[in-house]
C-alpha cells in the first residue's frame, strides 16, 4: 500500500477514537452530575455519528468527486 | 503431586530493582538505553570513518540503513523539503529499532520500549517538532483555522467536527503513537515470557507432560523470530507516522 | 489472577472487526492488483468498510470501560 493509504488508515482510526472518547466523556460527565445513566449511550451515538461523518467528508466524498 | 500452582507472568515482571546503588538510573531498561546509544554511535562512526567509493561490508550496511530512511521514508513522504528532517527521522528509526531488538537478543531480553516512559518521551519530542514546524510555516492562527475548519461542509456541522479535529491533532495522535509502540513491545515480551516460564514449569511435572514442555519451548523460539519481525515493523511504522505528521504540518491545507 | 470480565469481552469482540479489516484490505489489494486503474474507485469503498468495521471495535473498547 502506498503512503497516502497508510496515512488515511491511521487518521481514520484516530478520528474514531477521538469522536467516541470526546462524546462518551461528555455523556459520562452529564450522567455524573445529573445522576442519570442514559446520557453516555446518547453520547456514544453522537460520537460515532460525528466521527463517521468526518471520515465521510474527508476521505470518501472528496475522493469520489475527483 | 504437591506442586505450587503456575504463576503467570504479569506487569509486575516489568519492574526492576536497581543493579547497583539505589538510583532509578541504574535499572536494567535505563542501562540498556545507554548501551544502545553507545552501540549506535560506535556502529555509525566505525562504518562511516573510512568512507570509500567502493564500500566495505560495514560501510554498505550503514549506508543502506541511511538510504532506506532517507529515500523510503523521508523523500517519499515529506517531499521536496525532506532533507531537513532526515537526521531526526534517522535518529528515531535507529534508536527504536535497536532498543526493540534488545527484546530477543540473549542475555538482554528486554525491549526497552515496553516501559511506557520511553515511548512517551520520544513522542513528546515528535509532538513539539511537528507543531513547531507547522506554526513556523503557517502562523498559529492560520494553523488552527485550517485544522478545525475545512471547507465544503454546512456551517452547523462545525460545532460537531471542530472539537473532534482539535482533539485528534493535539491528543489522540501522539497518544496512539506512544501507545502503539508500547503496547506491541509489552504484549510481545509478555507472550515470550509466558511460553518460556510455562515450559519451565511443565518440565517439573510427570514425564508425559514433559512433551508439552518441549512444544512450549519450541513455540517460544518460533515466536521470538515472529517478534523480531514485529519489532522491525514497529520501528518502521513509528518513523513513517512521524514523517506523515511532519508532511501534514508542512502541507498547504490539512 | 484478578481483573474484570469486561476486558475478556472486549478481547472477544475484537475478533470480528479484526477479521473484517483483514478481508476488506485483502479484497482491496487483489482488486487493485488486477486492475490498477480501478484504484480511485475502490479506495473510498475500502475506507468506508474499514471505518465501519473499526467503529465496532472501538465501540467495544468504550463499552468495556463504561459498563460496570
Amino acid at each position: 500500500m502506498s503512503t497516502s493509504e497508510e496515512s488515511a488508515f491511521w487518521t481514520i482510526l484516530s478520528y474514531l477514537i477521538a469522536g467516541l472518547l470526546l462524546w462518551c466523556g461528555i455523556g459520562l460527565l452529564v450522567d455524573h452530575f445529573l445522576k442519570t445513566n442514559f446520557f453516555v449511550l446518547i453520547g456514544m451515538a453522537i460520537g460515532l455519528a460525528s466521527s463517521l461523518y468526518l471520515i465521510w467528508v474527508r476521505f470518501i466524498r472528496i475522493d469520489s468527486n475527483k | 503431586m504437591a506442586q505450587p500452582g503456575f504463576e503467570p507472568p504479569g506487569s509486575g515482571d516489568f519492574i526492576f530493582t536497581p543493579i547497583f546503588g539505589n538510583s532509578i538510573l541504574a535499572t536494567k531498561p535505563v542501562l540498556l538505553l545507554f548501551f544502545s546509544v553507545i552501540l549506535i554511535s560506535a556502529f555509525f562512526i566505525v562504518s562511516s570513518r573510512k568512507a570509500a567509493v567502493v564500500p566495505s561490508k560495514l560501510q554498505f550496511a550503514g549506508e543502506s540503513i541511511y538510504s532506506f530512511v532517507r529515500d523510503g521514508i523521508g523523500r517519499d513522504v515529506i517531499g521536496h523539503e525532506f532533507q531537513r528532517f532526515v537526521p531526526f527521522l534517522f535518529t528515531i528509526f535507529t534508536f527504536i529499532l535497536t532498543n526493540n531488538l534488545f527484546g530477543i537478543i540473549p542475555f538482554m531480553q528486554f525491549p526497552t520500549m515496553s516501559h511506557i516512559g520511553f515511548p512517551v518521551s520520544i513522542t513528546i519530542f515528535v509532538y513539539l517538532v511537528y507543531h513547531y514546524v507547522a506554526i513556523k510555516k503557517h502562523g498559529l492562527g492560520k494553523y488552527l483555522k485550517d485544522m478545525c475548519f475545512m471547507p465544503g461542509i454546512p456551517k452547523p456541522m462545525y460545532v460537531l467536527l471542530a472539537p473532534l479535529e482539535f482533539l485528534t491533532y493535539f491528543a489522540i495522535r501522539p497518544l496512539t503513537l506512544a501507545m502503539r509502540l508500547f503496547g506491541n513491545m509489552f504484549a510481545g515480551h509478555l507472550l515470550l515470557m509466558l511460553f518460556t516460564l510455562g515450559g519451565e514449569y511443565l518440565l517439573g511435572s510427570a514425564w508425559v507432560i514433559k512433551i508439552f514442555s518441549a512444544i512450549s519451548f519450541s513455540l517460544a523460539i518460533g515466536l521470538s523470530f515472529f517478534e523480531m519481525g514485529i519489532q522491525c515493523l514497529q520501528a518502521y511504522i513509528f518513523t513513517l507516522l512521524v514523517a506523515l505528521y511532519i508532511a501534514g504540518a508542512l502541507a498547504d491545507e490539512h | 489472577m484478578t481483573g474484570t470480565l469486561s476486558i475478556v469481552g472486549f478481547g472477544l469482540s475484537t475478533i470480528g472487526p479484526g477479521t473484517a479489516t483483514g478481508l476488506i484490505f485483502a479484497a482491496y489489494i487483489s482488486g487493485v492488483a488486477r486492475q490498477p486503474e480501478a484504484r480511485s474507485i475502490l479506495q473510498p469503498i475500502a475506507f468506508l468498510g474499514f471505518a465501519l468495521a473499526e467503529a465496532l471495535a472501538i465501540f467495544g473498547l468504550v463499552l468495556a470501560f463504561v459498563l460496570k
